[in-house]
């Protein structure tokens, strides 16, 4: 599911994908607030990657909700 | 107009200081006084101070780069996201003026509050100051602090750092608007 028309910010825990990018899978650790370019949301996903796991912040609109997420 | 960031300390945090503050005000002006009661409210003080203005730079270090990260080829963003958010100093550590540094200097210029302007010095100074009270009223420290940092907190003092990092943060907005409009060519707010 994309994230285009979104009323209130994903939640923490939602399992999403990131576009463009080598991650398959993360999830919604923490929202920013609307730090981006015009007010865009900002989240901090957590990336699980062997040794350890791997923090970044992402837009919303670079997100993809995964099923069962 | 200023950051996002700015906007949030203004409106947001500047708020919630001035709970605080209001609080600090009326446990001095117990009858009889307290000063221990005041002691342990002023630390608690210092304390909100430093992480608002943590919750600062980190808001600000997140707006410039999201920004900056934006005008780059899509296939590039995670990865320049990646690059930009591994082992920043502001996620765990202090807000201290070397973590500062070492933060906004990845947008490849070397920050300087101290040059921001006649206050600069004493600002960085009075961070400096905040940061040493910050680590001894969090890990209950009992060594004697150097430096010239004072050695008993007091509600002007408190209230004096607080007005620094006010300046210090219009400073670093400031400071990254005419750095990102010199990368980018065009103002980011």
């Amino acid at each position: 599911m994309t994230t285009e028309n979104l009323i209130e910010p994903l939640r923490v825990g939602t399992v999403v994908k990131i576009l463009n990018s080598g991650y398959r899978r993360a999830k919604i650790a923490e929202y920013r607030g609307p730090l981006g370019p015009k007010g865009a949301r900002v989240y901090r996903v957590l990336i699980q990657k062997k040794p350890r796991c791997v923090y970044i912040e992402v837009r919303e609109d670079q997100l993809e909700v995964l099923a069962g997420g | 107009m200023p950051s996002a960031a700015l906007m949030h300390w203004q409106n947001d945090r500047t708020l919630r200081l001035d709970a605080v503050e209001a609080h600090c005000a009326a446990v001095g002006a117990l009858l009889p006084p307290d000063p221990t009661f005041l002691n342990e409210t002023l630390r608690g003080f210092v304390l909100h101070l430093s992480a608002h203005f943590q919750g600062f730079c980190r808001d600000l270090y997140t707006e410039c780069s999201q920004i900056w990260i934006a005008a780059l080829p899509v296939g590039l963003q995670a990865t320049a996201q990646a690059q930009f958010f591994a082992e920043l100093r502001l996620d765990k550590g202090n807000p201290s003026y070397d973590n500062i540094k070492r933060d906004f200097n990845r947008f490849g210029f070397l920050l300087d509050l101290q040059a921001a302007g006649a206050a600069g010095p004493q600002q960085v100074t009075d961070l400096g100051h905040l940061k040493a009270w910050r680590d001894r009223a969090a890990h209950q420290g009992t060594r004697p602090l150097g430096g010239g940092v004072p050695a008993v907190l007091t509600p002007p003092i408190v209230q004096g750092w607080r007005v620094s990092c006010g300046a210090l943060a219009a400073s670093l907005d400031d400071i990254m608007r005419t750095e990102l409009d010199r990368i980018m060519g065009v103002p980011p707010w």
